[in-house]
């Protein structure tokens, strides 16, 4: 297998595929066209296609995340015009409309997933943002960025959904006008969350192998690093739910001229945030965890210079230890042959002591 | 000198390179060395990497030739890239002025 059928392999193994693999493969081409027998020179493909799917993973992560809040823009827009516009023609009661199955979900829809939407879409463009510097981020934090933007515009489309619903639900009650228009708005907020789905499904595509932690929202959001709120991070969770629930309180009580009706809706709030906070929580990276704070132990030379000689290897040594080999290769210290050897043993080898051996010279 | 001794600054060099007249990946690397008298030793793979990545930031902009027997790709400098080049020649004067200062 020649120097090229390995690179085009290995960044199909990354996930690298179609225009941006031919077009890397293309010019690597003619690279060695230009000067022929210098793959040696060129460094170890498996490196090579590694940086490129390291690069491109974090760089499309970084954008799926901006392109979903922008799209999440666009639906709040939609449903903040669609809620002006309904406050005008008057608020059908509940019991109006077909049927309570189309209502209920309507309303958590329309109520409930915009604020996960916000919440998520927020935390995922503010990674992105603040880690535009970076040329490659950890894989885990690309995990991170990826997963708050896949809640976001999960929530994102259950609101969209809502708005449907709502308008089949009133269909004979409210008027044509008002229903073209949040049904169109609703359509058009879908489609722009349509298209950032797709970005999102190009950055997850990629394999990223880049080691390190993935941070957690104390890292977001630096006020908060409060000791007392870090040592327990569930007190965050009470504190948001609380904030959640006066807020809801004061702007309700404000709106239905009523203090009563303002705490209801407000302990209903925080207990409905509270609960999405612990569902959702570790998934979005609000709630810290070992795993989001520091990479496996797994994942450093560390795990594979102490240890028992005796212990059976798993898959996560071998391809540490195949990260060490390639990065020895890369700095000139084994030649091409070597390397090839070396990948071979790691692959054989069954406990820590066989696998050490083929380290022994670059650890 | 190795490649850790100009971590960050292969960008830099890499639009020095393409600002004087637009070239494929080979032809970069072959002025880079010419440049700096065969100064630098970098795995030669790990220029399409920053290639790609300074076309990302729209520093960089490309497009197929049509005029070799094989398809390659052009790479020349934007106006963005132009005037991020003019900013980096800046600092790294600033940054090397100071450090002979203290060297001596």
């Amino acid at each position: 297998m020649n120097w090229l059928q390995i690179l085009a392999d290995e960044l199909a193994a990354r996930g690298v595929s179609g225009r941006a693999r031919h077009r890397i493969v293309l010019e690597l081409r003619d690279h060695i066209a230009c000067e022929p027998g210098c793959e040696e020179r060129l460094g170890d493909p498996g490196a090579l296609a590694a940086t490129f799917a390291d690069e491109l993973a974090s760089a499309r992560s970084r954008r799926s995340a901006l392109s979903a809040f922008g799209a999440l823009a666009v639906t709040a827009v939609a449903l903040a015009i669609s809620q002006l516009m309904l406050g005008r023609v008057g608020y059908p009661g509940f019991d109006h409309g077909l049927t309570p199955a189309l209502f209920w979900p309507a309303l958590v829809g329309m109520f409930l997933a915009p604020q996960v939407a916000l919440v998520s879409g927020t935390l995922a463009a503010l990674r992105a943002v603040r880690r535009r510097g970076a040329i490659v981020l950890p894989a885990a934090e690309l995990a991170l960025i990826t997963r708050r933007t896949r809640i976001a515009l999960a929530a994102g489309l259950a609101t969209v959904a809502g708005m449907e619903l709502y308008v089949l639900n009133f269909s004979q009650r409210l008027p044509s006008w008002w229903l073209g228009l949040t049904g169109g708005l609703a359509l058009v907020a879908g489609g722009a969350l349509i298209c950032a789905w797709r970005s999102l499904d190009g950055a997850v595509r990629l394999r990223s192998s880049t080691p390190g932690p993935a941070g957690n929202i104390f890292d977001d959001l630096p006020v908060l690093r409060w000791r007392w709120l870090r040592a327990r991070p569930w007190r965050l969770g009470v504190l948001a739910a609380l904030l959640a629930g006066v807020m809801m309180a004061v702007f309700e009580a404000h709106a239905e001229h009523s203090l009563a009706e303002g705490v209801q809706r407000g302990v209903v709030e925080g207990l409905v945030a509270a609960l999405g906070l612990a569902v959702l929580g570790r998934a979005m990276g609000v709630v810290t965890s070992r795993e989001l704070l520091a990479g496996s132990p797994s994942d450093s030379v560390f795990a594979l210079e102490s240890g028992s000689g005796s212990r059976r290897v798993g898959e996560d040594d071998r391809v540490q230890a195949e990260r060490v080999i390639r990065d020895g290769f890369a700095r000139g210290q084994i030649s091409l042959d070597e390397l090839s050897e070396r990948v071979s043993a790691i692959h054989a080898a069954e406990t820590l002591a066989q696998l050490r051996a083929t380290l022994t010279d670059l650890l | 000198m190795k490649p850790d001794a100009f971590n960050g600054q292969l960008d830099s060099l890499i639009l020095a390179t393409v600002a004087d007249e637009p070239a494929h990946g080979y032809a970069i690397l072959q002025r880079l060395q010419q440049r700096s008298s065969g100064a630098f030793e970098l795995a030669e793979g790990t220029l399409y990497p920053a290639l790609h990545r300074l076309e990302r930031d729209a520093l960089l902009t490309s497009s197929w030739s049509a005029e070799s027997k094989r398809r390659r790709r052009i790479y020349d400098v934007t106006p963005a890239g132009r005037a991020a080049l003019s900013k980096r020649r800046r600092e790294w004067r600033r940054f090397s002025t100071a450090v002979e200062a203290v060297l001596g």
